[in-house]
């Protein structure tokens, strides 16, 4: 009886430790990179004139660079702050993140050995998905991060509803080059996100 | 069974509500009031309560700031807070050990 009650005790402390320890990581310096990267990414494509196949390749290599960024930044805080690197909420940031991205990663390796490449137009929908499915594993992320992760996850459901509204009206607005829709998309709102953390941390700091 | 272990547990830290509060301390660097009511379902004046009573103890300092221009109340463990916590959870950690070898 008393074992259980000392027993129910530390367990009750290692969940409510579990569940204080949110990802503290700055996110500000990793949605900047990740935003700039995409914006240029979308303007090195839009000059490239990619089908299907070369667009979701493309974008593959832009995705690794940037998961490659962001790990080394998040390194760099850890090692600053004398933390280590893979702590326990950046080990539930990174489970929260997988489903969705294994699944878009899934996709893009689908479309590069399966289907024709030289569809252009299909370029769309698969950015409706990349939408949707980065906005997924940015609301479950949300979870463990402290500000706004959610609602920049809802930002990327909508613009891929959005996107998807404008195709299925056949819109003039999706004369857009796909890959400046990506650097409008994935770039500008990981820079907006990034400004925006900034400015209030600074607020923050300041007060 | 050795009574002594738990006559030495911590009296501050021992109480259901306070426990909880300096477990979500103990694994952060420092928690808003929102965060820490919102994390453990108390009522304003429960957890101000507590708080105080930390306070008054040595165990947690109150830290009044304001972030876009609202006031904002951080609570974190002080040196002191954090060596009794350890003592409480390794005195925890005794009973279950010292139960088990009877068992």
């Amino acid at each position: 009886m008393e074992t259980d009650w000392a027993a129910e005790h530390l367990q009750t402390i290692r969940t409510l430790m579990e569940r204080s320890a949110v990802y503290r990581r700055a996110l500000a310096p990793i949605m900047v990179w990740t935003g700039l990267l995409g914006i240029i990414f979308g303007i090195v494509g839009w000059n490239l004139d990619l089908r299907l196949g070369g667009f979701v390749e493309f974008w593959s290599v832009a995705a690794m660079v940037a998961i490659i960024g962001s790990f080394l930044l998040v390194r760099r805080q850890a090692l600053r702050d004398s933390e280590p690197f893979w702590s326990p909420p950046t080990r539930r940031i990174a489970q929260a993140l997988l489903p969705p991205l294994f699944i878009g990663g899934f996709i893009n390796a689908m479309i590069a050995y399966f289907v024709a490449k030289e569809d252009k137009s299909s370029c769309l929908l698969v950015i409706i998905l990349w939408l949707w499915l980065y906005g997924c594993a940015a609301f479950s992320a949300g979870f463990f991060v402290p500000r706004g992760m959610k609602l920049f996850g809802w930002v990327f459901i909508f613009a891929g509803c959005a996107v998807a509204l404008l195709l299925a009206s056949d819109s003039s607005l999706l004369k857009i080059p796909p890959c400046l829709l990506m650097a409008s998309t994935f770039g500008i709102l990981h820079l907006a996100y990034g400004i925006y953390l900034y400015v209030t941390e600074k607020r923050k700091n300041a007060a | 069974m050795n009574p002594e272990a738990f006559l030495q547990l911590d009296r501050v830290i021992h109480e259901k509500g306070r426990l909880a509060i300096m477990s979500m301390l103990a694994a952060s660097p420092e928690l808003s009031f929102t965060e820490l009511r919102d994390a453990l379902s108390m009522t304003d004046g429960n957890l101000t309560t507590h708080i105080r009573t930390l306070q008054e103890a040595g165990y947690v300092t109150v830290a009044k700031s304001y972030q876009n221009k609202r006031p904002l109340t951080t609570v974190s463990l002080t040196t002191q807070g954090r060596k009794a916590f350890t003592a409480y959870v390794d005195l925890l950690e005794q009973i279950v050990q010292q139960t088990k070898k009877i068992k």
